[in-house]
């Protein structure tokens, strides 16, 4: 061991601090301990400016990587409306039709590509109606204009015509009675105009109007009406009271519920009422009496003097009216027709052509252009026109 | 006795300037690794210094990854001045410096001291400890973390000590509380450690610091060293009074064990001992001393930890449902290699979702991350955890890789695993209650959680119309937010497991995203 | 003055060789250290699960054969030799195909573990007959192998295989761990997968010995369901791809020669089975070239099913693959 047999040093302070401090301190020593707290003063500067520099995309994501995934996607669909599997208790729904994918993974492996691609499942809101009485019997139903025919059959092609979007229906049973229950169809259209198309085409001449919807009649266990741009049918299921009296409570909440929406049935408010015969009014979409020029037009058949005649109106922007009249002059003096200019009346230009061995009179007013038509007694149409434009025929 | 400012030139006084400097900055670091102030400071920078994580690293993976290229910072200096590092720089040294001194010996007689100071046997089992990391290195297992200062001491912050502050003063660490899986056991291993500086000084740092024995390895080609004048010795062993390394300056100096303190040059009352370059070879003790056979023994444990802990086959096909490891990880086998077990990921995440695994991922996996969605979720525009991770275990990913936008639109986004429901939980499946959070909460676009409705009879008659949830797998990025807004808290009605993880060749689910098609095709496939 | 240690000779100096000496190994580490790093030095992260692959791709061992014999033979008897030999026979022998020193690697069936009368794995008398005609070629050696679902040990020894190899002195080998490689193709869903390769690395001719067997999942398991056998990993992913993935097999393996063993043949609970009921013998061995006309073969005559069903057929017909109109090939019928 060190130093055992020597005499130790002088007692050992029992303090900590040394008695000699260390004064010979080489130049060496100071030079390197300068340089090393500069060095340590550097490192801290350093890091501190270090600090203040970073790329913000470490902490977010960079907006513009985002249009690389902009694309939709196809077939994840987020909530599938359609009836899944019935639990015991409940009340038998018909299963609404599964996305074609789920037929094709149980079968053999589908071919890649689009076509082997689920269609998406048709959204929608269910159809609930807080009636007393009522009880929903089973889940709402949708249907796209694709598969309607499963539903309605063969006035499928027709709905199609007019542009159906969805259908939408639910069946209420009646509380009160066992077996009796009501089915409403709401069909969807893309607008009002092509809603009231297809009502019209499907209307019941022996119907009675409904005083809570313009477009709409009763019939003897249904009520049909247009309300914006839905086709709404109610059906009872027999002719009950109480069910009969569900039925129309039913229709009328649906007329309230459903917003309305008169947009581009400027033409059929022109169609006056006295006269009318109802189930005579038609909406044609275009080439209305074979002129291209006429779109959109509302027409119907009216009682006048004695006689019967068809009154249409199109609606539309002044200089289309002004050009679609004077097309529709042109065109009458053609093909050994006779075309002759009236005095203006109300406001309106007119003229009165007999083609073919029938008469018709065809004004236009500023947007507004009509006339009555496939008349045999030109003075008939000219009078009925002239009173509807005086306004005396409303 | 008066203080000048020419006692700051001094360069035990500049150590302990530059152990003030160090220990704020760590903590400083361990402070602002926080979402709300990390901006660009280089959080990991103690780990990245240091040599053995390089080193470790270097052997299991044959690469130096990113910033571990600056330990050539520390180990230069080392090679050319001996353990200055142990002393001036690292934080854990550093407090036990310090609490060595508040706790220790500093009031008893100084001979006391002296003969705590002595160098014994025992601080040989650093070397030993060594060598059995450096061959589970070899093998390919990475086990330095256990016990490597800055991944000790930073671990002990991250899951006990942040904690234990902000459990007394609520929201000055986190905005909400975090908790740790087993922070009792790295508090009090924390505790203990420190603890132990009553009965050793600087115990860790000369009984088990594998840090400490590869830098005292280096420290025997040190070109400078504490010399002793035995012309001028007295042979009062007072050198020995503060000397931090038990380094034995009063006889031949123990190259590998002395931390450059410079405490027994200020002490010497003779003025015998100095800094010298190059002194003689006969008056020093140049390689640490390992007996040869405790060395044998430490490289068997160290064959054992790869070997049994592979064997036990929890990184092969028995793997643990639960080991759901962080966005950027690289397969387990090579997380194993990587993995320091510092737990900066853990300290860095917004969502408190990491933790460290005791034995869920098996032996060698003690104390690396996985995800506990009970604590948190994964938040999907996130890589904090890759950002810090000072070796690669978790890669510096980036957010539009993580997510699979930008130029990683084809690729897809990264997978951790995929959720499960269990119906049987389910509000909505079984418990006739609408729910479907977890469908709202799914972050990505299209959601990987769809719902068909259906419409049931309840026990009391009434029908009610419910949305069933699903998981579609090909959607499915295992983020876990499903699980941890499940409102099933004790054990959610819908949680993810490690299958699925990209990862991972053999652990995903479906082949090729499955019969669904990856999303890009779906949205390539436009009608 | 100190007494410990003794003064040194040189006073406290060190000398200049000394010196040289410690500053040069000094110096050596310090670049050392220094060069290595820089060297190992990876400054760029990568996506782990997401980097390109790369893999071995497999050589055609078909030969480009004239056309004057046929290329697809269907011989009926009572015993396997016989009836295997007369298949091959009527294709112009084993020698069209096998030559001497070819190293030849026939690849059976052997799934599970069954014994040969359950017919779920290739019967040992249809390899024993297949190996014998290739040895009597001239095949300087001949390996059999195979992948199987069940315990490699258990299902040679039981399915009798191990016998016949030991027999003919054959060599067999185990789906061992570095038996393995990564592959590359360019598949509809198989693009990248591991790959029994041991037994290919020398082999010149490959010759697919398989059972006709019906699958749960695809309908049926014959000659060119056979090479599922090769791929390791976790193969219980490609149910969910299954018929693409067959029509696959037929991309990644194009063998010299396929033989469909229809001596006994599973009709129901394939492609396991487990009982004798299942079995029909239908005494019919069909060998050829184009694995996809020996399956239809197979499907319509064997399993006598509507062959509309077996999509991977259609899939790898119209990927131009093999043809499964076998009628339509230079075929031959005999009797052994």
């Amino acid at each position: 061991m060190a130093g055992s047999d020597l005499p130790k040093p002088a007692a050992s302070p029992k303090r900590n601090r040394n008695e000699f401090v260390r004064e010979n301190i080489p130049a060496s020593e100071r030079v390197a301990s300068a340089v090393l707290l500069c060095l340590i003063l550097g490192i801290g500067v350093g890091l501190w400016i270090k600090g203040k520099h970073f790329d913000p995309n470490r902490y977010a994501l960079r907006t513009d990587a985002l249009k690389s995934t902009a694309g939709a996607v196809e077939g994840k669909a987020g909530t599938l409306r359609s009836a899944g599997e019935t639990q015991p208790g409940e009340e038998g729904a018909s299963a609404a039709p599964r996305p074609k994918a789920e037929a094709a993974t149980a079968e053999a492996e589908p071919a890649e590509g689009a076509a082997a691609a689920p269609k998406p499942a048709i959204k929608g809101e269910p159809l609930e109606i807080a009636l007393p009485g009522l009880k929903p019997m089973g889940a709402t139903e949708f249907y796209s204009s694709d598969n309607l025919f499963e539903k309605i059959d063969g006035r499928a092609p027709a709905y199609q015509g007019f542009n159906v979007q969805q259908l939408r229906s639910r069946s209420f049973s009646v509380n009160a009675l066992s077996g009796s229950f009501v089915d409403v169809y709401e069909f969807r259209f893309d607008s009002p105009v092509n809603a009231f198309g297809m009502f019209a085409l499907e209307r019941d001449p022996k119907g009675k109007p409904l005083d809570f919807a313009p477009d709409g009649y009763a019939g003897e266990m249904g009520w049909f009406f247009r309300q914006g741009a839905v086709y709404v049918q109610v059906i009872a299921s027999d002719q009950k009271p109480e069910t009969l009296a569900l039925a129309v409570a039913i229709a009328q909440n649906r007329a309230k519920q459903l917003p309305a929406d008169d947009a581009g049935l400027a033409g059929r408010r022109k169609l006056p009422a006295e006269g009318l015969i109802a189930d005579s009014i038609a909406f044609v979409p275009d080439n209305a009496q074979g002129q291209a020029f006429l779109k959109n037009v509302y027409q119907a058949n009216y009682n006048f003097a004695g006689g019967k005649l068809s009154f249409f109106v199109m609606v539309t922007g002044p200089g289309e009216a002004a050009a679609a009249w004077k097309s529709y002059l042109d065109f009458s003096g053609q093909f050994g027709g006779k075309a002759t200019v009236l005095p203006d009346a109300s406001g309106a230009k007119l003229f009165a052509a007999e083609n073919f061995g029938t008469a018709k009179v065809i004004y236009q007013r500023e947007g507004e252009i009509g006339g009555v038509v496939d008349v045999p007694n030109g003075e008939l149409a000219r009078q009925f026109v002239e009173k509807y434009l005086a306004g005396q025929i409303k | 006795m008066k203080w000048s400012f020419k006692d700051l030139l001094k360069l035990r006084s500049v150590r302990r300037v530059a152990q003030v400097f160090f220990f704020s900055l760590f903590l400083f670091f361990v402070v602002i690794s926080d979402l709300r102030y990390l901006k660009g400071y280089p959080a990991s920078l103690f780990l990245e210094l240091d040599p053995l994580v390089a080193f470790a690293t270097a052997i299991t993976t044959h690469t130096v990854y990113i910033g571990l290229l600056l330990s050539l910072l520390l180990i230069l200096p080392t090679l050319l001045f001996g353990r200055i590092f142990c002393n001036w720089i690292c934080p854990y040294g550093i407090l036990h410096h310090f609490i060595g001194w508040l706790l220790g010996k500093r009031r008893a007689e100084e001979r006391e001291r002296i003969e705590a100071n002595r160098y014994k046997k025992l601080y040989s089992l650093k070397y030993v400890i060594l060598i059995g990391m450096i061959v589970a290195a070899v093998c390919g297992s990475l086990q330095i973390g256990l016990l490597d200062p800055i991944c000790l001491f930073h671990r002990s912050m991250t899951t006990a000590i942040m904690p234990l502050l902000n459990l007394f003063i609520p929201s000055s660490v986190y905005v909400r509380q975090y908790f740790h899986m087993g922070a009792w056991v790295i508090g009090f291993l924390l505790f203990f450690l420190v603890g132990m500086n009553v009965l050793i000084p600087r115990f860790f740092c000369r009984v088990l610091c594998p840090l400490g024995a590869f830098l005292g390895t280096l420290s025997s080609v040190a070109l400078w060293r504490i010399d002793r004048n035995p012309d001028k010795c007295v042979d009062c062993d007072l050198c020995l009074k503060s000397c931090e390394g038990a380094s034995d300056p009063h006889t031949q100096l123990r190259k590998s064990e002395c931390f450059v303190c410079f405490n027994c040059i200020e002490d010497c009352p003779e003025d015998a001992i100095s800094f010298k370059f190059m002194p003689p070879l006969k008056h020093e003790i140049t390689a640490p001393m390992v007996p040869a056979r405790r060395a044998l023994l430490g490289s068997l444990v160290g064959v054992g930890f790869f070997a049994f802990g592979r064997a036990s086959g929890k990184t092969d096909r028995d793997y643990n449902k639960k080991v759901i490891r962080p966005p950027g990880s690289v397969e387990e086998k090579d997380f194993l290699e990587r993995c320091i077990k510092c737990d900066q990921c853990i300290r860095v995440c917004p969502t408190n979702v990491l933790q460290p695994s005791l034995l869920e991922s098996g032996l060698e996996g003690i104390w690396t991350p996985i995800l506990n969605m009970k604590l948190g979720y994964c938040e999907l525009n996130c890589t904090l955890c890759g950002q810090v991770c000072p070796t690669g275990a978790i890669q510096r990913i980036t957010i539009e890789e993580k997510t699979g936008v930008g130029p990683f639109a084809e690729e897809g986004p990264i997978r951790l695993g995929t959720a499960f429901y269990d119906h049987g939980r389910c509000l909505p499946w079984s418990m006739e209650t609408p729910c479907v959070v977890c469908e709202e909460v799914c972050p990505v676009s299209p959601k990987a959680i769809y719902s068909r409705e259906v419409t049931i009879t309840k026990r009391d008659g009434t029908p009610i119309t419910l949305r069933r949830p699903y998981v579609d797998p090909a959607l499915c990025i295992g983020c876990g937010i499903c699980e941890h807004e499940c409102p099933v808290t004790d054990e959610a009605a819908i949680r993810v497991t490690a299958i699925g993880e990209t990862r991972s060749r053999d652990r995903r689910l479906l082949m090729d995203g499955g019969v669904t098609s990856a999303v890009r095709d779906l949205e390539k496939r436009q009608r | 003055m100190s007494t410990n240690p003794p003064p040194d000779d040189t006073d406290g100096r060190t000398s200049r060789r000394e010196f040289i000496l410690r500053a040069g190994a000094t110096g050596a580490l310090l670049a050392g250290a220094a060069v290595a790093g820089r060297a190992l030095w990876q400054p760029e992260h990568f996506v782990p699960g997401f980097q390109p692959e790369k893999g071995l791709q497999l050589p055609s061992y078909a030969l480009a054969l004239n056309k004057t014999l046929p290329s697809l033979a269907i011989a009926h008897g009572k015993e396997h030799d016989a009836t295997v030999r007369a298949a091959i026979g009527a294709l112009g022998g084993m020698s069209r195909f096998v030559q001497k020193g070819d190293i030849v690697m026939i690849k059976p069936n052997v799934a599970f573990d069954r014994p040969p009368a359950l017919a779920a794995t290739t019967h040992p008398e249809a390899l024993r007959a297949v190996a014998k005609l290739v040895m009597e070629a001239g095949a300087a050696k001949v390996f059999i192998a195979d992948n199987p679902i069940n315990s490699p040990a258990g299902c040679f020894l039981k399915s009798g295989l191990r016998q016949v190899a030991s027999d003919l002195n054959l060599e067999l080998l185990y789906p061992e761990t570095n038996s393995f490689s990564p592959l590359q193709l360019e598949g509809e869903v198989l693009k990248h997968w591991t790959f029994f390769h041991e037994p290919f690395k020398k082999a010149t001719k490959v010759i697919g010995v398989a059972p006709c067997k019906d699958h749960n999942l695809c309908h049926a398991s014959m000659t060119m369901k056979n090479w599922y056998g090769l791929l390791g990993g976790r193969r219980n992913q490609f149910h969910q791809h299954i018929h693409s993935i067959v029509s696959d097999f037929a991309l990644m393996m194009k063998p010299t020669l396929v033989v469909l063993d229809g001596m006994n043949v599973l009709m129901k609970n394939g492609p396991t089975g487990g009982r004798l009921s299942d079995v029909k013998q239908m005494g019919t061995v069909v060998a050829g070239t184009d694995m996809v006309a020996v399956d239809s073969y197979g499907y319509t005559h064997l399993l006598e099913r509507d062959l509309a069903e077996l999509t991977y057929i259609h899939k790898a017909h119209d990927r131009g693959l093999g043809n499964k109109n076998w009628q339509d090939t230079f075929h031959k019928e005999v009797q052994a």
